[in-house]
């Protein structure tokens, strides 16, 4: 019994320091921890949750929520969203947007978690790759533009930003080649 | 049939928030959005106080009446500020030789009062061969009307990594009635030309609203 109830106050620890302020300002001074440290972490958090909600949640979901497909609609909206240029400035200068980003993005993990094994494989395979191709653009956009997309931050993180989207982009990619020709698993994904 | 109901739910709400929250596909980033809002709903521009170049005080219902550009800037700008400066010099002295200047004004507002003094501003007006008449460079009395400028103007100032700053650049037009009715981008003098132009045509019958 002991055991089970860890990992969630372990996850809920790594909430609230998130959320701390000078955690939050450590992480959103730069736009790459902001985009790839602080979002991405909200979302895992999220996403464990969701694998660990108890049976009697899962099943009052589960009629809703067929195939997953809802919760795929739900994420898919959120992330987009948070995608917006301004929605990222909005949070650093408004405590509102703050806010609502900590409240969202998780809610956008337990979505994922929820419904991503549900998913049809063919479907988790399109959206795999779309979001793939997201990295790759977003990578692309952002080493390529003149100009900052975020009033919050310089247009020197924005490019270094962009390389790294890039390079885990590639890994990725490089990733499922291996598996594909030679079936080596270095990723489950 | 409920999955059915629940996503077209997501779907139709989660469009409706991201159509309202782009201004309707039209406002991506907080700078688009900035000109955007300005353009729609005009503001009174609060009367403070600024020091000049020659270490007047002066505030912004001294030039009521008139039509102001104003930009941001700090004097020890390497890049940015230069342009923005470069472009004004070039618009006084398009104006001028208009014979159109005597209704437009233009203000640089540093966001580095403690460096830049009175001094630092008028050096940085000679660079551009200002006409004292019609430019001013001009300080913030106080960081809290500092703060308040920044923040009605909705300029965003960051240290850079060189010790400079980054902020966002573009210029702000004041009409005649005191109100701040639109930005431009650096990108869009072609624009602004055309708008101080019909702004100064038009300003017999602008000043009815």
């Amino acid at each position: 019994m002991r055991l089970k109830i860890k990992p969630e106050w372990l996850l809920l620890a790594a909430f609230i320091i998130l959320t701390l302020p000078p955690m939050q300002r450590f992480l959103e001074q730069s736009m790459v921890t902001h985009m790839l440290v602080q979002l991405p972490a909200l979302t895992v958090i999220g996403w464990i949750f969701g694998r660990t909600l108890p049976e009697s949640w899962s099943n009052k979901i589960a009629p809703w929520n067929r195939w997953g497909i809802t919760g795929m609609a739900l994420a898919i909206v959120i992330m987009t969203y948070w995608m917006l240029p301004r929605a990222l400035d909005a949070a650093v200068s408004e405590w509102y947007v703050e806010l609502g980003k900590f409240i969202t993005v998780p809610a956008m993990g337990i979505a994922l978690g929820v419904s991503w094994p549900q998913l049809n494989p063919i479907a988790q395979g399109v959206l795999k790759l779309e979001f793939w191709a997201t990295f790759m653009r977003l990578g692309w956009l952002y080493l390529d533009l003149p100009d900052r997309l975020c009033a919050n931050y310089l247009l020197s993180d924005q490019r270094v930003l962009g390389q790294l989207l890039l390079l885990i982009g590639s890994a990725w990619a490089i990733a499922w080649t291996l598996r594909v020709m030679f079936g080596t698993k270095i990723i489950n994904t | 049939m409920r999955t059915f109901l629940a996503t077209l739910f997501v779907a139709i709400s989660g469009t409706l928030i991201l159509w309202i929250s782009t201004d309707g596909g039209r406002a991506f980033t907080a700078e688009e959005a900035r000109r955007l809002e300005i353009r729609e709903n005009p503001r009174s521009v609060p009367d403070w106080q600024l020091q000049n170049q020659d270490a007047e005080t002066f505030t912004f219902q001294n030039w009521h009446g008139h039509l102001i550009v104003v930009d941001f800037i700090y004097t020890s700008c390497p890049s940015v500020c230069l342009i923005l400066s470069g472009n004004l010099k070039n618009l006084q002295k398009d104006f001028s030789d208009e014979g159109k200047s005597d209704k437009l004004r233009f203000l640089s507002i540093t966001f580095d009062p403690e460096k830049d003094t009175p001094q630092r501003l008028k050096e940085h007006l000679s660079h551009f061969s200002a006409d004292f008449k019609n430019w001013v460079a001009a300080r913030p009395t106080s960081p809290s009307q500092k703060e308040a400028i920044l923040d009605f103007f909705k300029v965003i100032v960051i240290p850079d990594e060189y010790g400079g700053y980054t902020h966002s650049a573009g210029y702000h037009i004041i009409n005649p009635d005191g109100k701040l009715v639109a930005i431009f981008g650096m990108e869009q003098m072609d624009e602004l030309r055309a708008y101080l132009n019909q702004a100064l045509e038009g300003k017999d019958n602008a000043s009815e609203n």
